[in-house]
């Protein structure tokens, strides 16, 4: 008898597993929704902590009401793999949202993506930052709605404190002396000039860019003066060691909002971030925008960056919806709504820079402004299928000279040797 | 060997239905291993034989599967990273096996008494290997850190002025990762040890007293023979761990700095799911096996040399 009925348990046990098995593999049903919207999926990472999607959305919502968006949630250090796999399954969500233009160049080699030169037409290519990013062979498959580029943040009081005026026009000779100046000890508390965060991208990306150099080339030699650079600061106490920096897992965040660091090379995705801390009473840093340092003085500004897009997935529920809405998010409206929360939109207009510089807590001076408009905005990293294997071995590298353990001459020889061997098999 | 007849558990006699029992016996306790085996079946059986396929082909997760005979292997051979790798992750097991045996050992000595409180020792040692491991990464990093942390602070106090870099030099990040792996681990092989001390019957110990053994001898020529099983499971089980170790390295050092730490398990998981070779990452994970293979077989065979 209790044989049986642990038996009989045990089988419901196992035909439950199979049945839920079932379900999971038939995936879900289309979205529809009771009330005759159309539901559209789009992928994001993060939706808790990066706003520019809520944002986003509601604006759209509002603006169509027979729309219905649902974000679909993903890890944001999962994010390009799970895209990966989702694509791989055959998975409808309408939009997704391209991470970085490498994981782009992947998915629209690959055919996942569908063409949408008609949208990024309508938008109009001339006022998108970043879109030749996005061209393969004439065409387009995705569009992008934001645009990153790197400038230098400051701490006003700590520059009034050392009589040091604001960092107009900085070349990197003139940027190094004034850390040093703005270096300081007192009373335990250590401020440093200027802080580098351990990315690579912080020397290796400024270089290729103001050098208009390829980091897939193998030849590395550009690099030499802005490693000089970066080292000289950090043996003369300037900035936070590297070696420190990469063992403690330091927060870029801290050093600049607790008023540590007195600049910081850093992506405008950060004002963001400062006009949030700001609103939360976590940091009352009196800061400004500056252009990066340059090379020389010709008052040309070169800077690097990388856009985020919008494009349509193969298998879309909903194509024509899909479009719809990367038209709007790409468009005026789009970059209106996200400028709202300090995002900076791809497209850049008089009215859409005006809005902007509307935000509360934003520093409204001449110079923050001009920092806005860089001449130049090369991509972080070219667009190609050695981009991936190509950033590990750099990144590698870029340790080694960091901690000291190779010279400049030395780490830049290394990185040309692997490259060539091990992505490019010469 | 025993010359004892074992015997069998009375047999229920029943005339009718004896074999119908036992079969529904059988198809019973199937029943109940069938939900784990499955699991087992999804997750490991058939992603391990899929992963020796797939050393054979090109893969990059959208298209077909090329067949493409030795050419991975032979990438790998020819990869300077991959031996890096492999020597990285010798290294490692060198360093922690040995380690954390002795540790385990000794601490397990020392705590083998009937004191008042030694309950709390006991736990207080154990406590490191049930803490999240991403928590102990970091907090050792803080430890380690060159500038600030108290490792090198207190090294400079007793007047080493050049204190190592730790897990921001090449030379020392290896045996930073490998002082934190042993401080982790130690404590649940000691508990091992624990109970293969307390299995050692203290005739022995006394036999041994009496005829004038010092407390080395006893040492060595009781408690270490007794604990020959014991010893061979620890071996075994930190054996493998070590050859698999991946979070905590992902975590303190990312492999770096340069390749000074990167283990073929993360080179694994880089060719694989960092990069979308996943041929090549299943040959890199083939060899991976391989070895843990060979290491355990030929473990097993000294130990059955032993008991011979």
């Amino acid at each position: 008898m209790k044989r049986t009925t642990l038996a009989a348990i045990a089988l419901a046990v196992t035909a439950g597993l199979g049945l839920t098995g079932c379900a999971g593999a038939a995936g879900p049903a289309e979205p529809q929704s009771q009330d005759g919207k159309t539901r559209l999926t789009v992928s994001v990472w993060n939706y808790e902590g990066t706003p520019e999607f809520k944002a986003l959305f509601d604006a759209y919502e509002a603006a169509n009401p027979k729309v219905d968006i649902e974000p679909v949630d993903i890890l944001a250090d999962d994010y390009p793999q799970k895209v990966t796999t989702m694509l791989a399954g055959g998975d409808t969500t309408d939009v997704l949202t391209m991470k970085n233009v490498i994981d782009y160049a992947r998915y629209a080699n690959n055919g996942q993506l569908q063409e949408i030169n008609s949208v990024v037409d309508k938008v109009g290519k001339d006022n998108l930052a970043g879109i030749d990013a996005f061209d393969i062979d004439g065409k387009y498959f995705a569009a992008p709605y934001r645009q990153d580029f790197w400038l230098l943040y400051y701490n006003k009081d700590l520059f009034k404190a050392a009589g040091i005026d604001d960092p107009k026009d900085l070349t990197w000779e003139k940027y190094t002396e004034i850390a040093k100046k703005l270096s300081s000890e007192a009373g335990g508390k250590k401020v440093y000039g200027t802080y580098h965060h351990i990315w690579r991208s912080t020397v290796q990306a400024i270089a290729a860019a103001q050098n208009d150099a390829d980091q897939n080339s193998g030849d590395y030699s550009f690099m030499e003066d802005q490693y000089n650079t970066t080292l000289d600061l950090q043996k003369s106490g300037a900035t936070l060691d590297f070696g420190t920096a990469k063992s403690q897992k330091t927060s870029y965040r801290t050093m600049f909002e607790s008023g540590q660091a007195a600049m910081m090379p850093m992506g405008t995705w950060y004002i963001a971030g400062v006009l949030q801390a700001k609103k939360d009473g976590k940091t009352n840093v009196n800061w400004g925008l500056a252009p990066l340092p340059q090379k020389d003085s010709n008052g040309k500004v070169t800077t690097f960056g990388s856009p985020t897009a919008f494009a349509v997935n193969k298998n879309a529920s909903h194509s024509d919806e899909a479009k719809k809405f990367i038209e709007w998010a790409a468009g005026e409206e789009g970059a209106k709504a996200i400028s709202k929360i300090g995002v900076v939109p791809a497209l850049q207009n008089e009215s859409v820079t005006a809005e902007y510089f509307k935000l509360d807590g934003l520093p409204a001076d001449e110079l923050s402004k001009k920092a806005f408009t860089p001449d130049e905005t090369a991509l972080e990293m070219p667009v190609s299928d050695k981009s991936a294997a190509t950033d590990k071995v750099l990144n590698q590298e870029h340790d080694l000279i960091m901690v000291g353990e190779r010279s400049v001459s030395d780490g830049i020889a290394e990185m040309g040797k692997r490259v060539n061997s091990e992505v490019l098999g010469k | 060997m025993t010359t004892e007849t074992i015997t069998q558990a009375p047999v229920p006699v029943h005339s009718r239905g004896n074999r119908k029992q036992a079969r529904r016996n059988t198809l019973i306790g199937w029943t109940f291993i069938l939900p784990n085996f499955l699991g087992f079946l999804a997750f490991t059986l058939i992603p391990v034989l899929a992963a020796f396929a797939l050393s054979f082909m090109e893969w990059a997760s959208f298209t077909a599967p090329k067949w493409v005979g030795l050419a991975n292997f032979q990438r790998m051979l020819a990869s300077d990273t991959f031996w890096v790798a492999l020597r990285n992750t010798m290294a490692y097991a060198l360093g922690h096996v040995p380690l954390t045996m002795a540790l385990a050992l000794l601490l397990a000595m020392l705590l083998n008494r009937k004191l008042k409180g030694i309950g709390f020792f006991r736990v207080a040692i154990f406590f490191p290997y049930i803490t999240s491991l991403v928590a102990v990464a970091v907090v050792w990093n803080m430890l380690f850190s060159p500038d600030s942390g108290p490792i090198n602070q207190f090294l400079h106090s007793i007047g080493i002025a050049e204190a190592p870099g730790w897990t921001s030099s090449s030379d020392w990040a290896m045996p930073a990762v490998i002082i934190t792996s042993v401080w982790r681990d130690m404590g649940y092989y000691m508990v091992l040890y624990l109970a293969g001390l307390q299995a050692i019957p203290s005739e022995l110990y006394e036999a041994a007293e009496v005829d004038g053994a010092s407390a080395w001898q006893r040492f060595w020529n009781v408690t270490i023979p007794s604990l020959r099983p014991t010893t061979f499971f620890v071996v075994v089980m930190l054996t493998v761990s070590s050859f698999k170790v991946f979070d905590l390295i992902v975590v303190m050092t990312n492999g770096g700095p340069g390749r000074s730490t990167t283990v073929l398990s993360q080179l694994i998981y880089q060719e694989g799911i960092g990069e979308g070779k996943f041929g090549y990452s299943s040959a890199i994970s083939l060899v991976l096996f391989l070895i843990v293979l060979t290491v355990t077989v030929v473990q097993f065979k000294i130990q059955q040399r032993r008991e011979r």
